[in-house]
């Protein structure tokens, strides 16, 4: 439960964005507190990648305010770095770097951009790639590995900064029901843990699962936002409804 | 079901407060750093100029290389000259790409039949790539005539030209070959899973791929080649370099080098903003949208 003294981690304001004549986000408000778990969901192209993206500090905003840990990070003189320091992302397509072995693709910011040392980025990595079920592959290069262990890297490699907000884009969309199933555990455990994070998932069953808020997109407007047992079980909004119905399975 | 797009909206949106002034902030910023970068650049320059104008041999050198009179009364040799040089790279550069391609096919090429060909590629490409270019064309202008061939040209200026297509032949080939290999396997396989044969793959997959790729190094490659047919100086051709220091024997004046340098970067740099643009243009075409 929420009480009112809690200062927001994340508060977005009406955020905007626009490609050109195309407007991808329209007046989006959103607010996360510490230890929630947000699902964005809806259609491909309905903004959930693009928020993501705005929320840290990928795009440029057209209008809207993002507020991280009470500062306005949207305000130009902010600095992107010291605020992306801070929130984690993965995405959709791993986005590992070929080049480096899975411990050092984990290690690579917490030395460089944190000043951590060596030694102690390194044991922090080890832990949570065996946490993750990754022990034995710390040494190979993240070709090697399957779409789920690749992913489960980039999971590691994010959380390595020990980041106070975690973004997750579409992280399941390229894999098997199988692969998709353990980086999804490996998403539990982080929920269980009380990890903040914005998820944008096509698994409903997982957001109703995981979720204490869920957020239903639709052509870059926030159609209906709540806890998920009536968001996706007793949704108020018909359009909600249609979308579930064509998603859910029965 | 109703398109929403086509819903119209209730109050067309308007930037908030806030917004503009993040766009004035934002302006601010850019001015700024437009500031910044003019003044750096200014130091930059003025220190440079400085430099050189307050070393104390620069009177002397401002007459023997900058004397205008001198530039004028050696231009028309100098630029009939420089129309040797372009017109020897006009002519040996579409000769270089096309057999830099074909050496970098044969050398990927999997027919057994090829083998001996893809031999000799490799050999070519060892050899001549450690061969001094001015040595190739020394070989090439004194040794080929010195063999009293019959129905062979002497001709200088031909056996210099055939010099630098050897030359550079086995450094263009050796681009496009880590072009071709750079394309990533995964288009290979595609390529086969569509039945195609292993030339049609090269031809409309792989190539195309590839070429796109090598374009910055090509280009230079080409600026080199620019520069190196300069070389032809050294074997009495009348080039720019050749002309430029006929001139300065006869009148103790450095100024025309500088002039002959001036008309060589006068045709790189466009050369190489073409390029750019050129490979700008791809890049948007192919991967507008993609994040």
């Amino acid at each position: 439960m929420r009480s009112a003294i809690d200062i927001p981690l994340l508060q977005a304001t009406g955020l905007r964005k626009t490609y050109g004549d195309r407007v991808v986000l329209d007046d989006i408000d959103l607010t996360v507190t510490e230890g929630d778990v947000v699902c964005l969901i809806g259609s491909s192209g309905s903004g959930k990648s693009t928020l993501l993206r705005c929320i840290d500090l990928l795009e440029q905003l057209d209008d809207g305010s993002i507020f991280f840990q009470g500062l306005e990070v949207s305000d130009p003189v902010v600095d992107l770095r010291a605020v992306r320091s801070e929130i984690g992302m993965v995405f959709q397509a791993y986005n590992l770097f070929p080049h480096l072995s899975v411990l050092d693709n984990c290690t690579l910011a917490p030395r460089k951009v944190h000043g951590v040392g060596r030694r102690e980025a390194k044991q922090r990595a080890t832990e949570l790639l065996e946490r993750f079920g990754l022990a034995e592959h710390l040494r190979k290069h993240p070709d090697r590995l399957s779409g789920g262990q690749q992913q489960r890297v980039a999971l590691v490699r994010a959380l390595c900064t020990r980041p106070r907000l975690l973004l997750l884009d579409e992280i399941t969309a390229a894999l098997d029901p199988e692969l998709t199933g353990e980086v999804l555990d490996a998403v539990r455990g982080l929920a269980d843990s009380g990890t903040t994070m914005i998820i944008a998932t096509h698994e409903i069953g997982f957001a109703r699962e995981v979720a204490s808020d869920v957020v239903f997109l639709e052509h870059g407007r926030i159609v209906e936002q709540g806890p998920p047992e009536r968001v996706l079980v007793d949704p108020t909004e018909p359009r909600t409804r249609e979308f579930l119905a064509r998603v859910l399975p029965g | 079901m109703t398109d929403p797009a086509a819903v119209p909206d209730a109050a067309p949106w308007t930037p908030s407060p806030r917004e503009l002034e993040r766009r004035r902030v934002r302006r601010r910023l850019r001015v700024r750093r437009i500031l910044i970068a003019s003044v750096a650049t200014l130091l930059a320059v003025l220190a440079l100029v400085a430099a050189i104008v307050l070393s104390p041999g620069w009177e002397r050198v401002q007459v023997t290389f900058f004397d205008p009179e001198h530039a004028r009364e050696s231009f028309p040799a100098l630029v009939d000259g420089f129309w040797i040089n372009v017109k020897m790279f006009l002519i040996a550069e579409p000769i270089i790409l096309v057999i830099g391609l074909a050496l970098a096919l044969v050398r990927q090429s999997r027919s057994p039949w090829f083998v001996p060909l893809r031999a000799a590629a490799v050999l070519y490409t060892d050899v001549v790539r450690g061969i001094p270019t001015l040595l190739l064309v020394f070989l090439f202008v004194f040794g080929i005539p010195g063999l009293q061939l019959q129905g062979v040209t002497n001709d200088p200026f031909f056996w210099a030209t055939v010099a630098l297509v050897v030359s550079y032949s086995a450094y263009v080939g050796e681009v496009f070959r880590s072009g071709i290999e750079a394309v990533h396997p995964s288009q290979l396989a595609s390529a086969d899973a569509l039945g195609l044969s292993r030339g049609q793959t090269m031809r409309y997959v792989v190539v195309p791929q590839a070429v796109r790729r090598v374009v910055p190094p090509l280009l230079n490659d080409f600026v080199s080649l620019q520069k190196d047919t300069a070389l032809v100086a050294s074997v009495s051709i009348f080039d720019a370099l050749f002309s430029a220091r006929d001139y300065a024997n006869y009148n103790f004046n450095f100024t025309p080098y500088v002039v002959v340098a001036l008309f060589f970067v006068a045709i790189t740099i466009p050369l190489a903003r073409l390029c750019d643009w050129l490979a700008r243009r791809v890049t948007r075409r192919e991967q507008a949208g993609a994040l």
